[in-house]
């Protein structure tokens, strides 16, 4: 356990909390204003890095180029699935669960199918590194963390400041109000869901061009940004925030303190403590 | 009496069924099948209190581990460790029932999916006890017994272990049935129906969703240690048997067969863990299927196949005056 190591696990823990933050946001997002939650949300974060993978391999295009693309192309398709299946259980709990369930069964095995189990690599996102307060830092990792950023900052001030942005935050606290003053409450449903699932998709890609492409990468965010909406980021930005990078930096540096099997039962201790002391999470609203 | 009659053909169908098609290979199957259905019947226990889990193999996992780990290091009989595990199975759900089921629907199931993926990593990580990546290998399995009339069976074979699972499981359906209809299992839908009127008029519902959730955790528990005999290997990689897939499967089974009717989980799992084995040609291809399914069902046959067949069957023949009187009472009952 050199500082080295330490400080590599921090860095890495700390890009990983971005991803995650990508995850949650649009997790909450949803939830905030369709009441839905979309457990099929790992696999359009998993797709999103396949679709990557596709425009750098197949048509060469540029990485940031691609990304964007696959943000369009995943965030329509979660687009078409709210409009196709998840929008007439507006509000429901059992019955999209069962939905995502399915689309999660289909969508990994429809990338195993196409690109086989095996692990792809996308171009990496920046090589090299840099130095930091002395210390060294992978170029890639603070590409990520870039990125995610940008993307977390633009979300957050269209929630404060444009107009449709505004509306989704009606919407998410009062529908009734929202709907008396003239919002499409399945507009904004469908604006959400576009939103998270482009969100999903750009941390794929950030995740497959750090790490791997597998079909079941999906997974693991999807719980860790789950845990973060539970432990109470739901419906507030800097929460979420707050809640991902704890999360990351828990998942990069407990392994090397503690090692693998005390690492593995740390997200589930931090949540029922919490839950313990504040049943609606940290910062909830007593749904 | 007609539902008696039903349940003896059932099983006696069941445990023909192998013997049927006739070759070792269906007997792993309907092993298979029949733990498939005390998971999904488990689950099912679950939705009486309007709950829905999405980590139920982790507590199938716990069983499993447990089960063969006495076995293996204590040498234990079969006989004592499968009991036991669905015992530690109960105590691990106990131990997180009450953070858990004091928050909303949504979030128990997310809760749920957290404590299977957080087994499944333990089982995964902890090198000195579960062995880790590698897993456990060498698991004993039941030995023979006498039993009269029949002679002495080897229940080490996959014929023989075929029928003791079958046997348990049984037992198993035949307890959760009789909890659902005592009861504590009018408790659990006052609760899934109406929670504060529950709570109003005097239910401890807190005690009530606890013993729900540990019961179903047990019987899971069950499951597993039934599984790990089977097998006679264990891994918790995340494409294995313990990983977050396989909890979703479970609701698939739920839904397919029709969570309503006591026997739809059943035969959901029977129906797709069959077809999924005659699909064997096709592996890869089989979540698509599944998943479909899922989705299908849940659009155009909200009540699943189960739920299906008896509308219909409830459409060519009108209730009875005396199943009337009951389901009065039973109304009278929920209601009071």
């Amino acid at each position: 356990m050199t500082p080295q190591l330490i400080w590599q696990s921090f860095v890495n823990g700390f890009a990983l909390g971005w991803l995650y933050i990508l995850m949650a946001l649009g997790l909450s997002l949803i939830f905030g204003i369709t009441r839905i939650m979309q457990f099929a949300h790992g696999e359009l974060y998993m797709l999103g890095g396949y679709v990557v993978y596709l425009l750098t391999a197949s048509l060469h295009l540029n990485l940031f180029l691609s990304i964007i693309l696959a943000m369009v192309v995943v965030g329509a398709f979660g687009l078409l699935l709210y409009i196709g299946l998840f929008r007439r259980y507006t509000g429901q709990m059992v019955n999209p669960i069962i939905i995502s369930v399915g689309l999660t069964l289909i969508l990994q095995s429809a990338v195993v199918v196409t690109f086989g189990i095996t692990q792809r690599s996308l171009p990496r996102l920046a090589e090299g590194g840099l130095s930091l307060f002395g210390s060294p830092v992978p170029k890639d990792r603070l590409v990520v963390v870039a990125v995610a950023l940008a993307l977390v900052v633009a979300l957050y001030a269209a929630l404060k400041k444009h107009r449709y942005g505004q509306a989704m935050v009606a919407s998410v606290q009062s529908p009734e109000g929202a709907q008396l003053q003239g919002i499409n409450l399945k507009l904004m449903g469908g604006l959400s869901m576009f939103t998270a699932s482009a969100l999903a998709a750009a941390g794929g890609a950030l995740a497959g061009s750090v790490f791997q492409l597998t079909p079941y990468m999906g997974v693991q965010p999807l719980v860790k940004g789950l845990v973060i909406i539970v432990l109470g980021g739901l419906g507030s930005v800097p929460g979420v925030v707050v809640g991902g990078i704890f999360l990351g930096l828990l998942d990069g540096l407990a392994p090397v303190v503690l090692g693998a099997g005390w690492a593995s039962i740390l997200p589930l201790l931090v949540v029922m403590a919490v839950l313990l002391v504040r049943p609606t999470g940290l910062w909830g609203y007593g749904r | 009496m007609a539902t008696a009659a039903g349940v003896v053909v059932l099983v006696g169908a069941m445990a023909v069924a192998p013997n049927v098609l006739g070759s070792a290979y269906w007997f792993t199957i309907f092993t298979t099948v029949v733990i498939n259905v005390l998971l999904a019947s488990s689950l099912r226990t679950m939705f009486l209190i309007g709950r829905i889990s999405l980590g139920h193999v982790g507590f199938m996992l716990v069983g499993a581990y447990t089960s063969a780990l006495l076995s293996i290091h204590a040498g234990w009989p079969l006989w004592g460790t499968i009991p036991l595990a669905a015992l530690v199975s109960a105590l691990v759900g106990l131990l997180v029932a009450y953070p858990f089921l004091r928050v909303a629907g949504i979030y128990f199931a997310i809760l749920t999916l957290l404590a299977a993926e957080t087994v499944r990593l333990v089982a995964y990580n902890w090198k000195g006890v579960t062995g880790g990546q590698l897993g456990l290998t060498g698991i004993p399995g039941p030995g023979s017994v006498g039993v009269p009339l029949i002679g002495t069976v080897e229940l080490g074979r996959v014929t023989g272990y075929y029928y003791l699972a079958l046997v348990v499981v049984v037992l198993s359906l035949a307890v959760l049935y009789a909890l659902e209809r005592s009861d504590l299992g009018l408790k659990w839908r006052s609760i899934k129906d109406a929670e504060p009127l529950a709570q109003a008029v005097g239910v401890p519902v807190m005690a009530y969703k606890i013993a729900n959730f540990v019961i179903a955790c047990f019987f899971a528990g069950l499951a597993g240690a039934l599984y790990a005999h089977a097998q006679r290997g264990l891994d918790a990689e995340a494409t294995s048997r313990f990983g977050a897939l396989m909890s979703m499967y479970l609701i698939v089974y739920l839904v397919v067969g029709g969570e309503g009717p006591f026997l739809g989980p059943a035969v959901g799992a029977t129906l797709l863990t069959v077809v999924a084995q005659v699909a064997g040609f096709a592996q890869e291809y089989q979540p698509i299927v599944v998943g479909t399914l899922a989705i299908l069902v849940t659009v155009f046959m909200p009540n699943g196949i189960v739920g299906l067949a008896s509308e219909h069957w409830r459409r060519v023949r009108p209730p009875t005056p005396r199943t009337r009187t009951k389901e009065a009472e039973h109304a009278g009952a929920r209601s009071s």
